[in-house]
């Protein structure tokens, strides 16, 4: 696959990753710090049905059910580290779920049918740009929906302050629960595609630096906009691309380029670069309909 | 006060460590009974609201709604069973718009669920109507629809209160409780809120109990008191009666409130 095609599905699935992500956190507020532990149980899951049990059915519906394997299996994840951990609050939450992120790591590496440290290999090239694009419509369409409803407003309200949700009759655990095991079964999809277009799954692909940086993508965007969380994969997926044509000194510094960049970012729009904002088309209607743009 | 109870405690206690702060506390209140609570600072008043609401679990004692013990239930269990409350900070979802902190309230009602959601089901649609309209007559009511789409964070102060007891009515509560609905208004303000305190109650045909410091307010307002202090009831009845009543002149001596 060429160099941009590579690139852009890489940032199809960093979309998925930070959308489910925004669900989570920056929609219900529980600070998650384990997406990349949902990520590879996904990924692992799927693959492992496609290597040892695929059906004689075309590659693309193959890919499907991969897909929903790793939904399933990044969902159980979720409800297993979910429901004893969603009782704690802010840091407490993001210690627990970055413990559960390394445990499945280790986990990974001691199970040899998957691969074990040497890497899971000869998963079949099955993902392609439509397929990882299709996904990434379907999670923009079904948190968005999510978000828009009744049900989206019971999980912000708990973002807002848990304490009023709670006494204005929402089970708030019901809520952190369903908000986080839905963003982690997306994750587990972005697993699956992943690994189909990787062909190849490593342990040290989902160590705790990639929680951080979808963590990072979605606070780039703005926590609490599905749209941020958009452009702020595709920025960051982008970024260590450009940082390379400055050759590889400032390559290697690309960790301590996040950094500057957040410090920057907290110090100039601390909201993020949407804040909670949405793209929506009425934002071309409003212009139109006042010129000088005061609306 | 009329016959039947609506809301009763028995003996309901909370201790923090060593601090007794409800001892032994009973209520009775009736399907429209208009009642206060009041007491000097850290009398308790708002520990009984956490107690009722399962916020806190009492240490001893009982809560019964319509005869039966709540005592135990998770929070939004007992909001959905029809006790509904403001609070002594104001607690509205700040930075989401006044009409979404109303269909907040609505949430546990609505009738459908996550299929409904994601497939924007005709069901969803219509119920999504149902609840925009509920919501913006309740606003009518008070006065808040033309700002129902500000943020409830950008409402002067009076107003917020009003939304949080909006927002709690939007639950359909049988029983209202309101923790100092009157802190930080002026005195025309608290002149309107008191009529419409008793506007609510012979409207929606609830009980309200409620915590206030401001005595013209509870005096002008309540039928029925309970006098807290350190915990302890020390005073129940009718306001003309607490009024004079040596025990509470005591208890808010050396406080700078004043009976009036
Ligand atoms: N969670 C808690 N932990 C420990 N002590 C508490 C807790 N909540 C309340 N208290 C204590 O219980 C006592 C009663 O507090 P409460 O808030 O009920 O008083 P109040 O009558 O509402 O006072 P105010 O008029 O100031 O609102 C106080 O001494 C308070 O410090
Ligand atoms: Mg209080």
């Amino acid at each position: 696959m060429d160099y941009v095609a590579h690139l852009t599905l890489n940032a199809g699935t960093f979309i998925i990753l930070a959308v489910s992500l925004h669900l989570i956190n920056g929609a219900c507020g529980q600070f998650s710090l384990g997406h990349a532990g949902f990520w590879a149980v996904g990924a692992y899951a799927g693959a492992a049905f496609s290597v040892y049990a695929p059906l004689p059915v075309p590659d693309f519906v193959n890919l499907f059910i991969s897909c929903g394997i790793g939904f399933v299996a990044a969902a159980i994840a979720g409800i297993i580290i979910g429901v004893p951990c969603l009782r704690l609050r802010g840091d407490y939450l993001a210690i627990a779920t970055l413990g559960f992120g390394e445990i499945i790591r280790i986990l990974i590496i001691n199970m040899d049918s998957i691969g074990g440290p040497r890497g899971f290999t000869n998963i079949p090239n099955w993902s392609n740009l439509f397929w990882v694009y299709l996904w990434v419509v379907i999670t923009i369409v079904v948190v968005t929906n999510i978000l828009k409803s009744s049900t989206g407003r019971a999980i912000i309200s708990i973002r807002e302050d848990e304490i009023a949700a709670e006494s204005m009759g929402i089970n708030t655990f019901v809520y952190k629960t369903m908000a986080f095991v839905i963003g982690a079964g997306f994750a587990g999809v972005a697993g699956s595609l992943f690994g189909h277009a990787q062909q190849f799954l490593h342990p040290n692909n989902f160590t705790f630096m990639w929680s951080v940086i979808i963590l990072l993508m979605i606070i780039l965007g703005g926590l609490g906009s599905t749209t941020g969380a958009i452009v702020g994969a595709v920025v960051l997926t982008a970024l260590p691309e450009v940082l390379r044509f400055f050759g590889d000194t400032v390559s290697e510094w690309r960790m301590v380029i996040y950094s500057l960049i957040l410090i920057l970012l907290m110090l100039l729009r601390p909201e993020g670069i949407f804040g909670k904002k949405e793209f929506s088309l009425s934002w071309f209607r409003a212009r139109k309909l006042t010129p000088s743009g005061d609306k | 006060m009329s016959e039947e109870t609506i809301l009763s405690t028995k003996n309901l206690t909370m201790r923090f460590g060593g601090l007794v702060a409800v001892d032994n506390f009973n209520l009775k209140l009736g399907p429209t009974d208009l009642v206060g609570v009041i007491g000097p600072n850290g009398a308790g008043k708002t520990t009984i609201f956490n107690m009722i609401t399962g916020v806190y679990q009492p240490t001893e004692g009982d809560v019964n709604l319509d005869q039966k013990s709540i005592v135990g239930i998770r929070a939004a269990g007992i909001t959905q069973k029809g006790i509904a409350r403001t609070f002594q900070n104001i607690r509205l979802f700040k930075d989401l718009t006044v009409i979404d902190n109303i269909k907040i309230a609505c949430h546990f009602r609505v009738q459908y669920g996550l299929f409904g959601a994601i497939f924007r089901t005709p069901k969803m649609k219509a119920e999504e109507k149902r609840i925009h309209k509920e919501a913006m007559e309740l606003l009518k009511i008070f006065k808040l629809e033309h700002k129902f789409f500000h943020l409830a964070k950008n409402l002067p102060y009076g107003e917020q209160r009003r939304l949080e007891i909006a927002r709690a009515l939007a639950t359909k509560p049988k029983v209202l409780l309101l923790d100092e609905p009157a802190a930080g208004m002026n005195p025309q303000e608290t002149k309107d809120l008191t009529s419409l305190i008793r506007w609510i109650r012979d409207e929606f045909k609830i009980a309200i109990l409620l915590i206030e410091h401001d005595m013209k307010l509870v005096m002008n307002v309540c039928e029925r008191l309970y006098v807290l202090d350190y915990g302890v009831t020390i005073a129940e009845g009718l306001p003309s009666d607490i009024q004079d009543n040596p025990k509470v002149i005591e208890a808010y001596l050396g406080t700078d409130e004043e009976l009036t």
